[in-house]
């Protein structure tokens, strides 16, 4: 008798639990953008600490972007004053947390990690706008050269792209370098090394194409 | 058709659906099981991963905490730890690591490890990994298990490596530690059967409490039959993976449902039961 009632009771108990997880489970699908935000955020971007591996850094600067999607206007129209500088992060990742101080120490830009950010800056004497979005927390209109500028198709964080100006058969249009994760080198003195360079190319090819840009 | 086959076939099949990548599936689930979605071919999230999202320095994202867990749970209720014996691609990994294991057992040395006192509560230590690497360092320094867990390594960096070898460089901050704790994961599948399992699956902690609950579930046949029957030949927990007392076990959190003991019972004496 004693038996059957404990038997009862777990059969409640299991029933119960079935119920308001599966109720629970199906309320977050439909009610909310969990699913979404699991594709958007784990599924589909990479995440390079988890991975333990740097997409091989290539310092040279290409025409190309991701599937030849369209340059977005506000860097193209940026482009005419200097360099553009686009930075992205998300929340959960050791390797933007450890990109994100070099950066801002590099650029002299104060800004906390879950802010978009965007800012003139005078890097000696030129000038570049400096971009930083994290995906966690940007609107459509700011993550969309995450996926134009990502040309390996690594869709991988933290993600650095640096735009400029290249000739190319009579036209000046522009060129860019996208650089992924801690950059592939071991310091942070490596780190803020391998972007001054980058950015020093930068500003030789906006300063030799600049007369002839049109946006 | 055997247990034993329609185990292997589930363990294929759900490996199968893990990596469906490439043709282009890429859902918004975790998995129910340890899988890393730094996989080349993974279609889903690991579910840790959306745990240490979900609290990662104090970012408290309720959605990112309650969908692993409720995944989980949908399926620890209907077959408590069932998903590490019948679904988990390391669960099948083990298993073909398990021969080596089970004849290092024979060794007098790992023979007397195996029977030591402190070798069951070695198995909290999933638990702790769960609640300490996995939620509280996550959630207050930022390191995350899964920049140093093996299985990602295992899934997601070693698969990188050889399908794009020109195009990856190790990350010194992560890749090396890495690979000292898969060496050390490596030798622990070759000497302890289901080692993983057993001392370090959080996972594996996570689903273990469901079989308390659990509808399906392993369990001795009444237990005056089993009192009046049992040849006390041990073989149902010589042949269990989880290294349980099979004789003496209700609802054991270790149990991983893998039919063994079920299956090798001379008088049938242990049974799926459901409910």
């Amino acid at each position: 008798m004693k038996n059957i009632s404990k038997k009862k009771k777990k059969f409640f108990a299991q029933i119960t639990f079935f119920i308001l997880i599966t109720g629970a489970l199906s309320g977050m699908l439909i009610g909310t953008d969990v699913y979404t935000e699991v594709q958007d955020g784990i599924v589909e971007v990479l995440c390079l600490s988890c991975l333990k591996l740097d997409p091989k850094t290539t310092r040279e600067f290409t025409f190309d972007t991701a599937n030849d999607l369209a340059h977005p206007e506000y860097v193209l129209e940026n482009l005419s004053s200097g360099i553009i500088f686009l930075h992205y992060s998300e929340d959960a990742c050791p390797g933007c947390d450890i990109m994100l101080p070099i950066v801002q120490d590099l650029l002299s830009v104060n800004y906390e990690k879950k802010d978009l950010f965007s800012k003139n800056v005078d890097y000696q004497g030129q000038q570049i706008r400096y971009f930083y979005t994290n995906i966690d927390h940007a609107t459509p209109g700011r993550t969309e050269p995450f996926e134009t500028y990502d040309v390996q198709d690594i869709n991988g964080l933290p993600m650095f792209t640096i735009v400029t100006l290249g000739y190319y058969s009579g036209v000046i249009k522009p060129k860019l370098v996208t650089l992924y994760g801690t950059l592939g080198v071991d310091t942070n003195e490596q780190r803020m090394q391998v972007l001054e360079e980058v950015i020093e190319d930068a500003f030789t090819l906006w300063n030799e194409n600049i007369p002839g840009y049109e946006p | 058709m055997k247990t034993q086959f329609k185990r292997t076939l589930s363990q294929i099949l759900i490996f199968l659906s893990a990596n469906l990548g490439p043709i282009g599936v890429k859902t918004g689930f975790c998995y129910p099981f340890f899988y890393c979605n730094s996989c080349p071919a993974a279609t889903s999230a690991c579910p840790l991963r959306a745990l240490e999202v979900g609290v990662f320095q104090n970012s408290f994202k309720w959605k990112l905490i309650l969908f692993p867990l409720l995944i989980i749970g949908f399926f620890g209720v209907l077959t408590g730890r069932a998903i590490c014996g019948w679904a988990c691609p390391i669960g099948l990994l083990q298993r073909a690591t398990a021969p080596v294991a089970q004849n290092l057992k024979k060794i007098p040395i790992i023979k007397k490890f195996a029977l030591l006192p402190i070798e069951p509560k070695l198995r909290y230590i999933k638990y702790i990994m769960l609640i300490g690497l996995v939620f509280f360092t996550t959630a207050l320094i930022g390191f995350m298990f899964t920049n140093l867990c093996p299985i990602g390594f295992l899934t997601g960096t070693i698969p990188t490596l050889l399908l794009y070898p020109s195009e990856f460089v190790f990350n010194s901050l992560f890749f090396y530690p890495a690979l000292v704790i898969f060496i050390l994961f490596l030798i622990l599948i070759f000497t302890v059967e289901r080692g993983w399992c057993r001392y370090f699956c959080p996972l594996g902690a996570l689903f273990a409490p469901f079989n308390k609950i659990s509808m399906l579930h392993v369990a001795r046949v009444d237990e005056d039959t089993f009192q009046k029957e049992c040849l006390h030949c041990n073989a149902c927990s010589n042949i269990c993976p989880m290294g349980i007392d099979v004789t003496k076990m209700d609802r054991d959190p270790e149990c991983i449902l893998c039919g063994k003991c079920v299956e090798i019972c001379p008088k049938n004496l242990i049974e799926f039961k459901k409910r």
